[in-house]
């Protein structure tokens, strides 16, 4: 199998001298493989969120290299940046990060106005991708008609209507009780399989663990150990 | 992005309507204030040519330098003959004018004396309409009016003599007259009511040893007033040949012009004040939108939105925000201009530059006010919102998500 993601001795430092520095990832080296189920796990401040980010192209690493099938993206700024991203990659957040004036439907469609992707194939894909979330016939309330799970259903579902190669997740579940979080994950894995989209999640969730096909063990900034069932 | 813009404007009502307030109330302030100046200036224009001096004058070169009474025109009856003709014209009136030494039983003045048609004056100035008592010229030698001014500083009242002592023409000879004070004027305007004094037009020229066909000054006034929009007029270029120059009001009060000018750029400072204000408190309203919001930006950034597109949902959110400003700058300006304009606003009685404003101010529309004005607000809103743009498109998304996670 190729690697879709590969991180080469990647740093993320942030202080400028010696005292303040903080090495947030610390020569990361990893590959990640089309379809993988990945989670990033370790305690608070390990560096999963940052590593997600520069994986994401949220961010620029210090040092190393960050490929998305083989596209350096460490290299890449603005508006190249901006447009991978919306190609390439989908990302769900904790929680509270739909557009609050734009319908369930709207903020779906949202990514493939940017894409230029014409009305009648977003409807299409809108429709097809609410009844994929479990979602059907609530497309036109707005984020604060929804609860916390169908927000992250809205998330998930704007995160892979663009049909992206990656979808990164920073604590999805973080905000949902444990029902709502197992059902949202059971969702995503079905997906992953269905469509064989690479998921990276970084989590504290056990239940998330459980699911993982490969957890990536992270302690100050390090890779601690990559353990794949 | 336009329709995400006009959305985000209803996220914080509170906030958008203060700031629509802010704009738009500063958009009404101009239109009145500017309406209001443009009346003033009416106020202005109206006052000097309607109170003496008329809208345009005729005299021999070289006279206004000095009133000097040597400098007066010889032929008087051609000019009149050319004015009764001129279809442009609405009124003239000859006068004979003089310095003149100026006598009661009681105390004397130096003042300048008008020789008046009785009737012709009266359709060019308001010599008859600052009547405050006796009777206005009715032709007989004797008459004089004076100003309130002038007769309280010679302790003079109706039927009391006064001596006109003064400088025959081409001779230099004194001459002296005595006249009778049937009546006492007031203009407003200190200049004139501590000043000037009126006889008759033959009575003048008998004293000054003038013949009828001999006059210092001819005031027009013409069918269409010459006002600010329009100073020039065919028959004064036709009248300007030779040894007599036909002069507008605007061109025989060069000060005056100055004011007006003055008055007219007052607008403009106003306006660059109150737009500079309104401006930052667009700008300030612009940052605390996306310092709400900036968790959202990080999340439109990351999933692809690209930093134009976020510079020109900010920008649309300033021409949303202005363009509902001017809607209620507009409705209140035209409001408050439509009462004022035909009600007028009453600052009391005022001398601005020598120039008396004793009657209410009427605002006075003018298309500028409901074009030009709104489209300032609009320029300057969307301006004052590129520095926020750029700051919400430089947005670094990890920075934003971290800040609220």
């Amino acid at each position: 199998m190729s690697a879709v993601i590969s991180t080469t001795d990647v740093c993320r430092f942030f202080g400028d001298d010696e005292e303040t520095l903080v090495k947030a990832v610390d020569n990361v080296s990893i590959e990640i493989e089309r379809g993988e189920f990945t989670a990033l796990v370790g305690p608070s401040g390990s560096g999963k969120t940052t590593l997600l980010h520069l994986i994401g192209g949220l961010d620029n690493p210090t040092s190393g290299s960050v490929k998305l099938s083989g596209t350096n993206i460490a290299a890449m700024s603005g508006t190249a940046l901006s447009d991978f991203r919306r190609d390439h990659i989908g990302f769900i957040f904790q929680a509270y990060n739909l557009i609050p004036v734009f319908s369930a439907e709207e903020n779906i469609e949202y990514i493939m106005l940017l894409q230029g992707v014409d009305a009648v194939e977003r409807k299409r894909r809108v429709s097809e991708i609410l009844a994929q979330v479990g979602l059907e016939g609530l497309g036109d309330r707005r984020p604060n008609k929804l609860s916390g799970g169908q927000q992250q259903r809205v998330a998930i579902a704007r995160a892979m209507v663009s049909r992206p190669e990656i979808i990164l997740a920073d604590e999805p579940t973080a905000n949902l009780d444990s029902k709502n979080g197992i059902a949202l994950l059971d969702l995503m894995k079905e997906l992953n399989e269905s469509h064989n989209m690479t998921f990276i999640f970084s989590t504290h969730d056990e239940k998330i663990m459980k699911r993982a096909s490969r957890l990536i063990h992270m302690q100050d900034g390090k890779i601690e150990f990559d353990e794949k069932k | 992005m336009a329709s995400l813009a006009f959305r985000n404007l209803f996220r914080n009502t509170r906030r958008t309507v203060l700031t629509v307030m802010l704009m738009g109330f500063s958009l009404t302030a101009l239109i009145v204030f500017d309406g209001l100046m443009r009346g003033m200036i009416t106020l202005m224009v109206d006052n000097i040519t309607g109170t003496l001096t008329g809208e345009a004058q005729i005299h021999r070169v070289g006279y206004l330098e000095n009133l000097d009474v040597d400098l007066y025109i010889d032929n008087a009856n051609e000019i009149e003959a050319q004015l009764q003709q001129d279809i442009s014209l609405q009124a003239y009136a000859p006068r004979v004018i003089t310095g003149a030494m100026i006598s009661s039983s009681y105390n004397v003045s130096g003042g300048i004396v008008y020789g008046v048609d009785a009737v012709l004056e009266q359709t060019v100035s308001k010599v008859r309409e600052a009547m405050i008592s006796g009777e206005y010229l009715s032709g007989e030698d004797s008459e004089l009016l004076i100003g309130v001014s002038m007769a309280e500083l010679l302790e003079v009242e109706l039927g009391d003599r006064i001596v006109l002592t003064l400088s025959e023409v081409d001779n230099g000879e004194l001459a002296q007259a005595l006249f009778r004070v049937s009546g006492i004027i007031e203009f407003g305007m200190r200049e004139l009511d501590e000043n000037f004094v009126f006889i008759n037009l033959a009575s003048a020229r008998q004293v000054l040893g003038m013949s009828e066909q001999q006059t210092h000054e001819f005031a027009l006034n013409f069918i269409t007033p010459l006002d600010m929009a329009n100073t020039n007029s065919p028959l004064l270029d036709k009248l300007n040949v030779g040894e007599i120059e036909a002069l507008n009001w605007l061109e025989l009060n060069p000060d005056i012009s100055l004011i007006l000018e003055i008055s007219r750029y007052s607008s403009v400072m106003i306006g660059a004040i109150l737009f500079l204000l309104a401006s930052l408190g667009v700008i300030n309203s612009m940052f605390m939108s996306i310092y709400e919001r900036i968790y959202e930006f990080g999340v439109i950034k990351a999933i692809g939105t690209r930093p134009k597109d976020i510079r020109n949902l900010i920008l649309f959110e300033a021409l949303f925000l202005s363009l509902i400003s001017c809607v209620m700058g507009i409705a209140l300006g035209a409001a408050i201009g439509a009462y004022t304009s035909t009600n007028g606003v009453a600052f009391g009685e005022m001398e601005f530059s020598g120039i008396a404003l004793n009657n209410a101010i009427f605002t006075e529309f003018n298309i500028i006010q409901f074009t030009q004005f709104p489209l300032y607000v609009v320029l300057l809103t969307v301006i004052a919102a590129i520095y926020p743009a750029r700051f919400a498109s430089r947005i670094i998304p990890s920075d934003a998500l971290q800040r609220s996670l």
